[in-house]
């Protein structure tokens, strides 16, 4: 029979879990964001109004455009947990 | 029976304390083997489908870099976003309407989390063994066998995580170009990103993460509570049944030692992949796996005491009273998922199978001729929707006869678009000013594949 388990496995703490909450929450954000972006905004299409340099292909501007979403998300949920954890 | 003692967690412990790994003893019953079905067929649509071809291409392709969704015989594009968003509201109505009639459905036998984590499960079992060597393994020094074994589950884990990934982004990019591709070394950088993000998610939520998923990560799980009511079958613990608890010898009358008939074997919590124990009630952890029932119904035939000690059942069954299955919740739900999925699949029939922009040259509002007439100047895009080529011819319609120049058939292929200069000419006075006009483009193959545009024509007011 097994003996009582006793050691800690290295998991998460509950900082490490609020930060892990900010990058998940702007995740789902992003890609919600995304979706929609790209659904009705064709990149190609962006093309003839001189696009900054680093506009590449289709795949590369949803890339960026995710990840541009995702950077804002993690501000906004970064900020939203510093705010609600009040004044100490 | 040895006393074993199982850490518990998730109850009354407070966030701060470090996770205790859980290790989820293997379970065979009713229950796991849904499961495992389910997981077949899941990952078999996920791991098979973007290899299934349809009339020359893949069967199911969303194809980011051309802007066009393909799904078997249908061919979305940006134009038919609608389609998405009102799947995605059938999907959430569909999530709430089985959470209110038997709870966590999706968490336990459908949701990737779970899907994937049975996967992981399995190969760990296949490396390190069943639950109790696990553990010993864990505990153990790193000699050759603690080496191998985790070597070899490693190996696993990350080969199944990359594949994966690899499957992830066939969805998205041709799987069959991105195979030789992937193979010769020569995938874009993006393809090759995105299936080390996706095969690194797999390997950290299902290898590394797991039940934290649910109890930390998943939307879901905070808000499902709010569709459940005493109606909706739940895993329950019968208390009245089970308690008190203890230990006792096979064969003897519990009723006569004044106990229930739970024998306190904990094999629910050892079962439990989010390590909680279902006998201290319905908690949030809880994702319905039911491997608590098919571990306790083990026992209970081995005690010669009748299943169902856990069990799925309603809150009002456990207190006597009738339960309710049609209730004004679950009809509204039922209603309005009906009403969505009829008007889905009628819009989808109901889909032009072309369409056509047409936008006016921006350059000159109209042009005057010699012989009194007038010219306004369009581009056209026929967009061909349909799965075959098509020959399109172009009609207009105005106040006044309209001539088309030049008046030709448009070859379009299937899924492609065709722009086109279009120069539209009336008699400049007839009728007076500036007017709507109907522009149509049909099928020459095929009079039923047909779309009209309104467009303005401009010409002078006197």
């Amino acid at each position: 029979m097994s003996q009582p388990v006793t050691e800690r496995a290295p998991e998460l703490g509950h900082r490490a879990r609020s930060i892990a909450a900010i990058f998940w929450s702007a995740f789902l954000a992003a890609a919600i964001a995304t979706m929609l972006c790209f659904a009705f905004i064709d990149p190609e299409a962006l093309r003839d109004g001189n696009p900054p340099e680093w506009w590449g292909s289709r795949l590369q501007v949803y890339a960026l455009g995710f990840f541009f979403f995702w950077l804002v998300g993690m501000v906004s949920a970064a900020l939203c947990w510093q705010l609600s954890r009040g004044a100490r | 029976m040895n006393e074993v003692r199982i850490p518990l967690h998730g109850s009354g412990q407070s966030l701060y304390v470090a996770e205790e790994k859980v290790y989820p003893r293997e379970v065979s019953g009713r229950f796991a083997k849904l499961r495992t079905l389910s997981v077949w067929a899941l990952l078999g649509v996920f791991y098979v489908f973007p290899w299934i071809p349809w009339n020359g291409r893949q069967a199911v392709l969303f194809d980011l870099p051309a802007r066009k969704f393909f799904i078997f015989g249908l061919v979305f594009w940006p134009q038919d976003f609608i389609f998405l968003t009102w799947l995605l509201i059938i999907a959430a109505l569909t999530l709430f309407f089985f959470t209110a009639v038997a709870g966590r459905l999706w968490c336990g036998y459908a949701c990737p989390q779970t899907v994937w984590t049975e996967t992981f499960l399995w190969m760990e079992r296949l490396t390190e063994g069943d639950r109790n060597a696990r553990q010993r393994l864990d505990r153990g020094p790193w000699d050759a066998n603690k080496l191998l074994r985790k070597g070899a589950k490693q190996v696993l884990w990350i080969s199944f995580a990359l594949w994966t990934g690899f499957t992830f982004v066939g969805f998205f990019s041709p799987i069959r170009e991105l195979a030789g591709a992937v193979l010769a070394w020569s995938a874009g950088p993006w393809e090759t990103f995105w299936i080390f993000f996706y095969g690194f998610a797999t390997y950290g939520n299902a290898g590394f993460l797991r039940e934290q998923v649910c109890k930390y990560m998943c939307p879901y799980a905070r808000f499902q509570g709010a569709m459940f009511d005493h109606d909706t079958m739940v895993i329950t613990y019968d208390k009245e049944r089970g308690e008190p608890r203890g230990a006792r010898k096979r064969g003897t009358d519990p009723r006569a030692q004044g106990l229930g008939d739970c024998i306190d074997c904990t094999w629910c919590v050892q079962v439990c992949p989010t390590g909680i124990d279902i006998r201290q009630g319905l908690q949030i952890e809880c994702i319905a796996c039911a491997a608590c029932i098919d571990a306790c119904d083990e026992i209970m035939d081995k005690m010669g005491s009748p299943r169902g000690l856990i069990r799925y059942t309603t809150q009002h069954a456990l207190e006597h009273k009738p339960t309710r299955v049609l209730r004004p919740r679950v009809i509204i739900y039922a209603g309005l998922l009906s009403a969505l999925g009829v008007g889905f699949v009628v819009a989808l029939t109901m889909r032009s199978p072309v369409s056509l922009d047409v936008l006016r040259d921006r350059n000159s509002l109209y042009r005057l001729t010699d012989d009194g007439q007038v010219d306004n100047v369009y581009t056209l895009r026929i967009l061909n929707k349909t799965e075959k080529e098509q020959r399109f011819r172009l009609e207009a319609r105005g106040g006044s006869a309209l001539t088309l120049l030049p008046d030709r058939e448009y070859t379009v292929g299937s899924g492609a678009v065709y722009s086109l200069p279009l120069r539209v000419r009336r008699p400049a006075y007839e009728p007076l000013g500036p007017e709507t006009i109907e522009i149509t483009a049909r099928s020459v193959d095929d009079p039923e594949v047909h779309v009209t545009t309104d467009a303005r024509f401009l010409a002078p007011t006197r």
